[in-house]
């Protein structure tokens, strides 16, 4: 079986900038992603181009097997996306947005809409601008559940929302997961908002792939070692090193190991996700002051 | 989708029509009266019988009961720019307010939204314009009778030109939306983009979309057939020297006179002009010209939503 979203060398050019540049990556179906980076680290062009709104300038993106460009006819009832400004139509009411997603989408599942907005305590004869920002993003969110999509893209879905909305938005994408075969892909450069309901994880960084791989996968590799300086050449030839700092007697190494570390000059501590995360992160800002001086 | 969007539209389109019936409340009325006193004053038949200039008095009451509304109705040129860009609002705030991402990201192509969507403002702007096109070539009838169906105010509000009008108002808001994504910007710019191309073409470029006549006659009486003519220049000369050169723009009615002065007797008048009959080749082709601007704007901005990033 495919998988949910399949990117090989994907890049993608505005004018002379790279929004996004050899990004090659595998989300596997049922899982729920979170995409980490920093602002401008190209999450937004990676979605966008994942449900057919942007073209890839090279490389290729694949959804559930199809292009999603050029086979949108089929792929787009497939998936689910949910913009980062949750875009709604002001001048309509909750009633008149489901009825837009009910003549758009022939997969509409009017009986769990209408059931969300019931819960969510919103009157169906309310404008749209009228409501809140958590209310808005709910029926947004609501919109993309109902078209029973596969695969579900969420791009910055909580960033705009306060944390009491941000925790009942994550709790309904918590539900659909569990309630549906739902794959979802949610970008967001805070990883505290993602963590409790994701269990992969894809670090983009300098428009790059920088690590994906499952949760646990990830916390079980990564090991923080300290140890002595002129030995960090040997634990380099066996392990990934991600970051490493030096003081004057010891260094202090981040490794994706690959296996145990068997050297006993070095002692090994476990590391949690956030602080891998703000390693590959850490990493990041590194590389971007070694371009401005070169 | 056809449901979504004519209700994105809706206001938009419900204020066109609301334009063109407050503007049939105006001149129901007063076009039932001039058509009224037109008929039934004795003015219609009197033209009907002397094509020349012979009714005069008859024609100074109708012009001083009807004179002032006549000059408000050169405003009403406007009319057809206000609804086409009125009409174009609801496809560019779209794409102002990124409600088009949503959309296209439900189960329809782009491509059948993007067509939709011009379709049917395509369709209400048919619509309105047909509608004032209707209204004003009624209203203007007696009015064309006296002054000539050539005159530009006459021309500009008769025949089919206006639903042209509408059409190339709409088509530019909507290309000029497409490139700014900023709806007031987009409308305003298209609205004084309607109005120059409007002069420009009034004053400029209609006289030659139909290669016009020349006409040489001598002595000051001005030959029958120029009566209801437009006259584009004019020239008098005596033993090949000229005394008399006019420009273009000139429209000389059933009521006018050409060179009256007694020194001119002798004359030689040379005439470029637009003849009666010129009228509608004249107004099927200003149309036509208008209308397929409006289209290839239109299909601009459609190819150029199609691929947008």
């Amino acid at each position: 079986m495919s998988a949910a979203l399949e990117t090989h060398g994907l890049g993608k050019r505005y004018g002379s900038q790279w929004a996004l540049r050899d990004c090659t990556l595998e989300i596997p179906r049922g899982s729920v992603t979170a995409l980490v980076g920093p602002n401008g680290a190209g999450k937004t062009t990676l979605l966008r181009m994942a449900v057919g709104l942007t073209r890839p300038s090279e490389g290729s993106v694949r959804v559930l097997g199809l292009d999603p460009r050029a086979d949108a006819a089929e792929t787009l009832p497939r998936v689910g996306f949910l913009a980062q400004e949750h875009p709604l139509y002001g001048a309509f009411t909750v009633a008149e947005m489901l009825h837009v997603g009910r003549s758009l989408n022939p997969g509409w599942d009017d009986e769990s809409a209408r059931a969300r907005i019931a819960e969510l305590g919103l009157p169906l004869k309310k404008k749209v601008r009228s409501l809140s920002g958590g209310q808005r993003a709910q029926v947004a969110l609501t919109l993309a559940l109902a078209k029973r999509p596969e695969v579900l893209f969420l791009d910055e879905p909580v960033a705009s929302l306060d944390p009491l909305a941000r925790r009942e938005f994550m709790q309904t994408v918590a539900e659909a997961v569990a309630e549906h075969e739902l794959t979802v892909v949610l970008s967001s450069h805070i990883l505290a908002d993602l963590e409790r309901v994701c269990d992969h994880l894809v670090i983009l960084a300098v428009g790059r792939t920088q690590l994906a791989g499952s949760i646990d996968e990830i916390v079980a590799t990564h090991r923080l070692l300290t140890g002595p300086r002129d030995s960090a050449e040997d634990v380099a030839r066996v392990h990934e090193v991600v970051r490493e700092s030096h003081a004057e007697r010891q260094t202090t190494l981040l490794v994706r190991a690959n296996g145990h570390v068997y050297d006993a000059r070095w002692t090994v501590h476990e590391l949690d996700l956030e602080e891998i995360v703000l390693a590959y992160l850490g990493q990041d800002a590194a590389r971007r002051r070694e371009a401005v001086v070169s | 989708m056809t449901w979504l969007g004519w209700r994105l539209q809706r206001t938009e389109t419900i204020v066109a029509l609301g334009i063109v019936a407050l503007l049939s409340a105006l001149l129901v009325p007063t076009g039932i009266n001039m058509w009224d006193a037109y008929n039934h004053g004795g003015l219609g038949a009197c033209l009907g019988a002397n094509p020349g200039f012979s009714c005069g008095n008859r024609i100074g009451n109708f012009r001083a009961q009807f004179q002032s509304l006549s000059d408000l109705a050169n405003w009403f040129t406007l009319v057809p720019g206000v609804i086409g860009v009125l009409l174009a609002a609801p496809f560019v705030a779209d794409l102002e307010n990124g409600t088009y991402r949503l959309a296209w990201t439900q189960s329809i192509t782009r491509g059948r939204w993007v067509f939709t969507k011009l379709g049917l403002s395509l369709l209400a702007a048919l619509l309105a314009g047909g509608a004032l096109t209707l209204l004003f070539d009624w209203w203007r009838g007696p009015t064309a009778h006296l002054d000539g169906r050539l005159d530009t105010g006459i021309y500009d509000s008769t025949g089919t030109v206006m639903l042209g009008y509408t059409l190339f108002a709409l088509g530019l808001a909507i290309a000029l939306g497409v490139l700014w994504r900023r709806s007031a910007a987009s409308l305003v710019v298209a609205f004084i983009g309607y109005f120059a191309t409007r002069i420009l073409v009034d004053y400029k470029l209609r006289e030659h979309l139909v290669s016009p006549l020349t006409a040489t006659w001598k002595g000051a009486q001005q030959p029958a057939f120029l009566n209801d003519a437009r006259i584009l220049s004019l020239r008098a000369t005596i033993h090949g020297h000229e005394v008399l050169s006019g420009g273009g723009g000139g429209f000389i009615g059933g009521t006018g006179k050409v060179g009256a002065a007694p020194g001119l007797k002798n004359a030689i008048f040379h005439a470029v002009y637009q003849p009666n009959s010129h009228y509608w080749p004249l107004q099927l082709t200003e149309t036509a010209l208008f209308a397929g601007v409006a289209l290839l704007l239109i299909a601009f901005a459609a190819w150029r939503v199609l691929r947008t990033d």
